[in-house]
């Protein structure tokens, strides 16, 4: 038996919610994912734990947190190269942080945060652990005809600890209401961290939402992110899933649609080098007539890298004129660089438009030549070229703040000057 | 400037070496304007990218010197830094590099190489604007990307707003003028003349006598299969329209 699921049996007697406990019982019964299960077949789930992390229920956690509490000063800093805006929550090691958070006063936006435990009983490991040990996150209820014009800004900040740090997030956005969000994934120590989060977002009737995940936390950074999506009728709801620096990283993205005349868009980056490691799984459920979805990843791979995308789309019977449209699209920097993708689109309806496709690609050398014969060193001229690549999803986010300011980092990762 | 002696260039293909420059001799000094004509095949574009340092080629015998250095020596962006420049026959597409990020890290990867800070932003979009205005671009080329979805015209355009650009010492103009509608073909020779000075040289690979009226050459060189078989001035140029290639292409017959 494996030493996590040894260390949720201890934990069992300690929790009083039964919740939790039915959470925690499934979990152990569940058992940690391995290889041998289709959905974590180029994912390797001990990898992370190997590293020594343990879930540590929220009472024993409170403790380590005063440890580390000391001058904000890294903080503030890692905080400062990002934001954007003035509307801020921030966790550090998975606890709220008053200090360093700030937020807009609206009588129709109400903030808790708070790890209110869901009820949904899941076939899924990580979410039953989530349920279990979560120990904080953000309950965000925004009305009915609200429109936040700044980005609301969340920070998961981590420093050394061997705790797997687990949040959970409800995100419910109310009729005819917009509302911009932007998730900040930073550890700043060369230590390794770990983060399992869940969210789930409620988007209603005609409410427009973009949901921004910047994940940016250095090598040794390590996150399984589980985000769910509900849409009602002609809502339109943007997801970008950019991964730029991490470890070991696991992208869960599903989106019921259940209101006709929808629109969802998933938007993806991952630039990585060394060993690092992105698994993206997306799921869209059609489950009504006559809505969109389009969906565009982009992977750029180097050093001894993973990719991994699995998209998939799935049309209910009920669900005629959708058109979905799917695409995946590789650049690879080296020989040692492995990407698996798979599109899987499963249709029970006759009338719609769907479509799929994956590309790999390298380096085109004509490209190459004629920046070199331009005077650019051959390095630059990579940089340029990827960052080329890397353009069309970068292009695709609308808020034009945070949009420089990310052009800024994936120059700053590609070693050119814009 | 340039001196190319007894070149030898070969290719390497599936079926083999194939030798495709095979002893070509030429001299460019500065403030002199070549013309290179020539029949389909011959090697000029091959000459260029060979001068230029594309991957894929063998020296196999003779030698190039630019401004007294090995040539040969050179990385492809070594050679541009010290003021080499090839107009493309055949411009690449650079879909999501914009032309000003390009042209920007070009002149200050230049001016890097000669131990200059990189230039001012200001500086630079004037410097953009002065040449668009040369070649008569529209401002809305800043933005675009390099190359991509321009007519065949505009890449050629391009090519010598690039030139201006960078301001090389040798430039190598290949087949600009094909492609190029009448108005562009004066627009893009009026640039080429207004660049001329006693300091840079061109050399300039056409199959048409009509580019010539516009950029007078000091020499016109008639390359035929991997050689340089027969030198002149303008009116050589003339001839050549009058009478075609058969008859260099006897002459060098009888050479061999
Ligand atoms: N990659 C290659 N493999 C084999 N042969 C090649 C390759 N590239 C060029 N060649 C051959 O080399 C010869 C010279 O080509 P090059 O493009 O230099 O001719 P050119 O004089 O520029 O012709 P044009 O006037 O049509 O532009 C041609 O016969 C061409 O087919
Ligand atoms: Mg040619």
């Amino acid at each position: 038996m494996s030493d996590l699921i040894s260390i949720l049996q201890e934990n069992l007697p300690k929790i009083q919610d039964e919740n939790q406990k039915a959470s925690l019982q499934n979990a152990i019964q569940l058992g940690v994912p391995s290889m041998k299960n289709e959905e974590w077949k180029y994912t390797y789930y001990n990898k992370i734990l190997q590293q020594g992390f343990k879930p540590v229920l929220v009472a024993d956690q409170h403790v380590n947190m005063f440890k580390m509490m000391g001058s904000l000063t890294v903080e503030k800093e890692f905080i400062d190269e990002y934001s954007v805006s003035e509307n801020r929550i921030v966790f550090v090691n998975g606890v709220f942080h008053s200090e360093l958070s700030s937020f807009i006063n609206h009588p129709q936006i109400n903030l808790w945060n708070t790890n209110n435990v869901s009820e949904n009983i899941t076939s899924d490991f990580l979410l039953e652990l989530n349920n279990a040990f979560a120990s904080d996150g953000i309950f965000l209820e925004i009305g009915d005809h609200v429109v936040v014009n700044d980005l609301i800004e969340i920070f998961y900040i981590h420093t050394k600890s061997s705790d797997i740090i687990q949040l959970k997030n409800k995100i419910i956005v109310g009729k005819n209401s917009q509302v911009k969000l932007a998730e900040y994934y930073i550890n700043y120590d060369e230590a390794p961290a770990y983060l399992n989060i869940v969210t789930e977002m409620q988007v209603a009737e005609n409410a427009h939402t973009e949901l921004y995940k910047i994940q940016d936390g250095g090598k040794v950074f390590n996150i399984t992110d589980n985000t769910f999506v509900k849409q009602d009728k002609s809502s339109v709801c943007t997801v970008n899933t950019i991964s730029l620096t991490g470890g070991i990283t696991r992208n869960i993205l599903q989106f019921d649609v259940n209101g006709e005349r929808a629109e969802t868009h998933m938007n993806g980056l991952y630039l990585l080098e060394n060993e690092e490691h992105v698994d993206n799984r997306t799921l869209v459920n059609h489950n009504v007539a006559n809505c969109e979805s389009n969906e565009l990843y982009k992977g750029i791979l180097g050093g001894k890298s993973t990719g991994v995308f699995n998209g998939k789309i799935v049309v209910k019977q009920a669900a005629q004129k959708t058109n979905a449209f799917q695409s995946n699209r590789n650049l690879l920097l080296s020989n040692d660089a492995n990407i698996y993708t798979k599109p899987q689109l499963e249709i029970f309806a006759d009338d719609v438009k769907c479509s799929h496709g994956a590309t790999s690609s390298q380096i085109e050398d004509s490209e190459l030549f004629y920046l070199q014969a331009r005077g650019i060193g051959k390095e630059v001229a990579r940089g340029l070229l990827v960052y080329a690549f890397a353009a069309e999803v970068v292009e695709n986010i609308k808020n034009e703040l945070l949009r420089n300011k990310l052009q800024e980092r994936i120059a700053e990762l590609l070693k050119i000057e814009l | 400037m340039l001196q190319i002696k007894n070149l030898h260039a070969s290719i390497s293909s599936d079926s083999g070496a194939k030798e495709i420059l095979k002893g070509l001799s030429l001299e460019v000094n500065a403030g002199e304007v070549h013309a290179i004509m020539g029949p389909n095949g011959t090697g000029k574009s091959t000459l260029a990218a060979v001068l230029t340092g594309k991957e894929g080629y063998d020296i196999t015998e003779g030698t190039v010197e630019f401004e007294g250095k090995n040539l040969m020596d050179l990385s492809p962006e070594e050679r541009a830094q010290q003021g080499l420049f090839l107009a493309f026959q055949y411009p690449v597409e650079i879909p999501g590099v914009s032309n000003a990020n390009f042209l920007k890290a070009a002149v200050n990867e230049i001016r890097k190489s000669k131990g200059m800070d990189n230039i001012p932003p200001n500086e630079f979009l004037k410097l953009m604007r002065e040449k668009m205005e040369l070649v008569e671009m529209s401002k809305d080329f800043i933005s675009r990307f390099v190359n991509h979805g321009y007519s065949g015209g505009e890449k050629k355009r391009n090519e010598i707003f690039q030139m201006a650009m960078l301001d090389p010492k040798l430039a190598i103009l290949d087949e600009t003028d094909s492609g190029l509608d009448i108005d562009a073909l004066r627009i893009v020779a009026n640039g080429v003349n207004k660049l001329r000075t006693k300091e840079n040289a061109f050399v300039v690979i056409t199959h048409y006598q009509r580019l010539l009226d516009y950029i007078i050459p000091d020499f016109v060189h008639v390359m035929y299969d991997g050689k340089i078989v027969k030198s002149g001035d303008k009116d050589l140029a003339l001839e050549l329209e009058e009478k075609g290639y058969d008859w260099i292409k006897e002459l060098s017959n009888v050479e061999i």
